[in-house]
């Protein structure tokens, strides 16, 4: 019995202590999986503070600024076309139907000419650009 | 039994002690204890063993429990900066430190000069073929070829696959905006050491090592600071000014909003920089600004209670003060009410007034307002006011002080005694920190009435006085046009001019000084040839309170008329004389 039990105590022993052996080489694995991802995160952290400094190179006001001359038909807004009462939103005068916005300039036609007292004080102005904004600018007012 | 057998048998065991005593029984009775305590250690064992396993399966079987946070216990190496970022109070990046690598060769290890040199310059134009290519063949064993490449180009350059282009990392400054508010930021030597402005002033703490992680947040908003410089850019090249200045100024907080100085330089690169370029003239250059300080003379001679809006001075001809000649750049020749001496910016009634303020009064309510002590402004390159030892402020001085002849201020300094003049009376210190506490210690230098009488006359010369061009529709700019001759081997050049405008918007509850200068402006045909400060700077102020009022969170709105109207009907503005 004593015979029986020693080999039972042994063999208890041996494969609790590999089951002890495999959890620290899985430990050990999490581990170094664990210390890739914080070098990961350093390396990602300082990546970020180039990709920072490029976003602020790229979106600096000047570029901006060329980037909307050359690709978009915005003007910057004058005092009439900022309510600060939601309110008083005036309504599109009739007639008036907004087109698709391309919102780009394109090369096009001048637009004929509306009715005088259409509710588009500036609309000589800005069809002299030729801007696709035309029509949106007018349903704003 | 066999083992037993074995383990009794002394010769074999080697137990010396039992067969001296030649006694079986305290052998047998010694093995079995032995025996059991062996046993009773295997049990232990056996126990521990148990327990051990019993966790292990515990804590495998755990897999449903809720997992534990690890977040404290790892550690990421923190990103090492040599410097701490500067950014604007929306954020914005405006300096960081990167890390850049410099190109060397080993030209020990170069087999083909030419073809190594080659490829090199295809990647860095910038580089010099014959120069590269003696270097690449001199056979030293370390030689320069580039400083600070992108990471593009380095990339470029590993992919020659070339043994002898080596890299050694540095950290460099970068500016992302380059030269949009380089007189703020000023700049770094090789080292990274601030050599001027922001960098310069806060040195101990932008490289305190304890700091680097969070940035140093500063007043300026770049959007207000990129109009600003683009409007002033424009009209300096428009009247062909030798240089410009201008800044936006909080009258609540005393935050610098933008502060431009032109021409500038490019702080990613300062080689070859004239000091002229790095001049800041809205800190550093001190100006006899011109009608600009009538806004003092009246705001003093107003809260003392010496004059009132019904009063009046005669300006129909010239003063004369000894040899000194007093002219009016826009003369009336009739007798002028204080509304009308304001708007139309008449020298001649300004003087009087001053006279009756006195030497004295003249002084301290200038000390008050600061105008006689540099700006204490975070900035290193901050210029010291010019003005007349106090034996020498003598009635002639009083005078031409009075319209800012013969006193030399820096812009900044003007902006600041203006915001005190229109925000209700309280001087506020300039700052260029972000929600620094400083308008917190405002002094007061006039009263809240005064202030109030000053704005509606502020705006009167916006609306009908010298200054209709600054008019921003909707946004309700006051402010005072300032033309002033330059001095030159000692007397005063008529051509050569400092033109500006000191602007205030909105009128009926001011929230930001706008001040724009140009330094011998040309006039134009547009300008029917003139360059004072009506016709160069206003026009300035006028587009930068419109691009920037929405940035800066002002409303344009309808204008209550009945506010000015007192001083509106004093004014006769009707042309002819």
């Amino acid at each position: 019995m004593r015979r029986a039990f020693n080999i039972v105590a042994a063999v208890i022993a041996l494969t609790s202590g590999a089951a002890v052996l495999q959890l620290k080489l899985t430990v050990q694995a999490k581990q170094d999986e664990l210390n890739v991802l914080a070098r990961q995160i350093h390396d990602d952290r300082d990546a970020l503070r180039v990709l920072e400094a490029e976003w602020a190179y790229l979106t600096s006001p000047a570029s901006l600024q060329e980037r909307s001359v050359r690709f978009l038909a915005l003007m910057p807004p004058s005092a009439d076309q900022i309510i600060t009462d939601p309110r008083i939103i005036p309504f599109r005068p009739k007639g008036e139907f907004a087109e698709a916005d391309p919102g780009v300039m394109l090369e096009r036609k001048r637009l004929p000419k509306r009715p005088a007292g259409d509710g588009q004080p500036h609309g000589e102005e800005t069809s002299g650009l030729d801007v696709i904004s035309d029509t949106v600018a007018g349903g704003g007012r | 039994m066999n083992a037993a057998a074995f383990a009794m048998d002394p010769t074999r065991s080697g137990y010396v002690p039992s067969k001296r005593r030649g006694d079986e029984q305290p052998v047998r009775s010694q093995l079995d204890m032995a025996r059991g305590r062996l046993f009773a250690v295997m049990i232990l064992f056996l126990l521990g063993f148990m327990v051990m396993i019993g966790r292990t399966v515990e804590l495998g079987m755990r897999e449903n429990a809720r997992p534990r946070s690890f977040a404290g216990q790892i550690e990421v190496p923190p990103v090492k900066v040599g410097r701490a970022d500067i950014r604007d109070r929306n954020g914005e990046i405006m300096a960081t430190n990167l890390r850049t690598s410099s190109l060397f060769a080993d030209a020990t290890q170069i087999r083909d000069a030419s073809a190594a040199s080659h490829d090199l310059v295809k990647i860095l134009p910038q580089l010099s073929l014959a120069d590269v290519e003696s270097k690449l063949a001199s056979g030293k064993k370390f030689v320069w070829l580039h400083r600070k490449l992108t990471p593009r180009q380095k990339w470029q350059v590993n992919a020659l696959g070339n043994p002898a282009f080596r890299f050694e990392e540095e950290e460099e400054r970068v500016y992302p905006h380059g030269r949009l508010a380089s007189h703020i930021m000023g700049y770094v030597d090789v080292d990274g050491r601030g050599l001027g402005g922001v960098e310069h002033f806060f040195e101990d703490r932008l490289s305190d090592p304890d700091r680097h992680k969070d940035a140093l947040k500063l007043s300026i908003d770049m959007r207000v600071q990129y109009a600003l410089a683009d409007e002033l850019e424009t009209a300096r090249r428009v009247h062909s000014a030798i240089g410009a200045a201008g800044l936006v100024f909080d009258v609540t907080t005393g935050e610098v909003v933008a502060l431009v100085s032109l021409p500038d330089y490019d702080p990613n690169d300062i080689r070859g920089v004239s000091a002229d370029q790095l001049f800041n003239r809205v800190t550093q250059g001190v100006y006899e600004l011109g009608s600009t300080f009538k806004t003092f003379t009246f705001a003093s001679a107003l809260d003392q209670g010496i004059v009132s809006l019904d009063d009046g001075y005669d300006a129909t001809k010239p003063l004369v003060v000894g040899r000194f000649r007093i002219r009016d750049d826009h003369p009336k020749s009739r007798y002028l009410t204080v509304p009308e001496i304001f708007a139309f910016s008449s020298n001649i009634g300004t003087a009087q007034m001053a006279l009756d303020v006195g030497t004295d009064g003249q002084r301290d309510f200038l000390e008050k307002l600061g105008m006689l002590r540099p700006s204490t402004v975070e900035l290193t390159e901050v210029g010291a006011p010019m003005y007349p030892a106090p034996q020498q402020w003598k009635k002639i001085s009083t005078m031409t002080i009075s319209y800012g002849h013969g006193i030399a201020v820096s812009p900044l300094q003007l902006a600041v005694g203006t915001a005190a003049i229109v925000n209700g009376g309280r001087l506020i210190p300039a700052t260029l920190v972000a929600d620094s506490d400083g308008y917190q210690n405002a002094t007061r230098v006039i009263s809240e009435k005064t202030s109030h009488t000053m704005n509606m006359l502020l705006r009167m010369v916006v609306k009908k006085g010298t200054a209709g061009r600054a008019d921003a529709v909707g946004y309700r700019v006051g402010g005072k046009t300032g033309t002033a001759e330059k001095p030159a081997n000692g007397r005063y050049n008529r051509k050569a001019l400092i033109s500006s405008f000191m602007g205030v918007f909105p009128m009926d509850d001011p929230r930001y000084v706008v001040f724009a200068l140009l330094d011998e402006p040309k006039g134009t045909k547009e300008t029917y040839g003139f360059a004072s400060g009506g016709w160069t700077a206003a026009p300035v102020v006028r587009n930068v309170v419109l691009r920037t009022a929405p940035l800066l969170g002002v409303a344009p709105e309808g204008e209550d008329e009945g506010l000015y109207q007192q001083v509106a009907m004093k004014i006769n503005d009707k042309k002819g004389h």
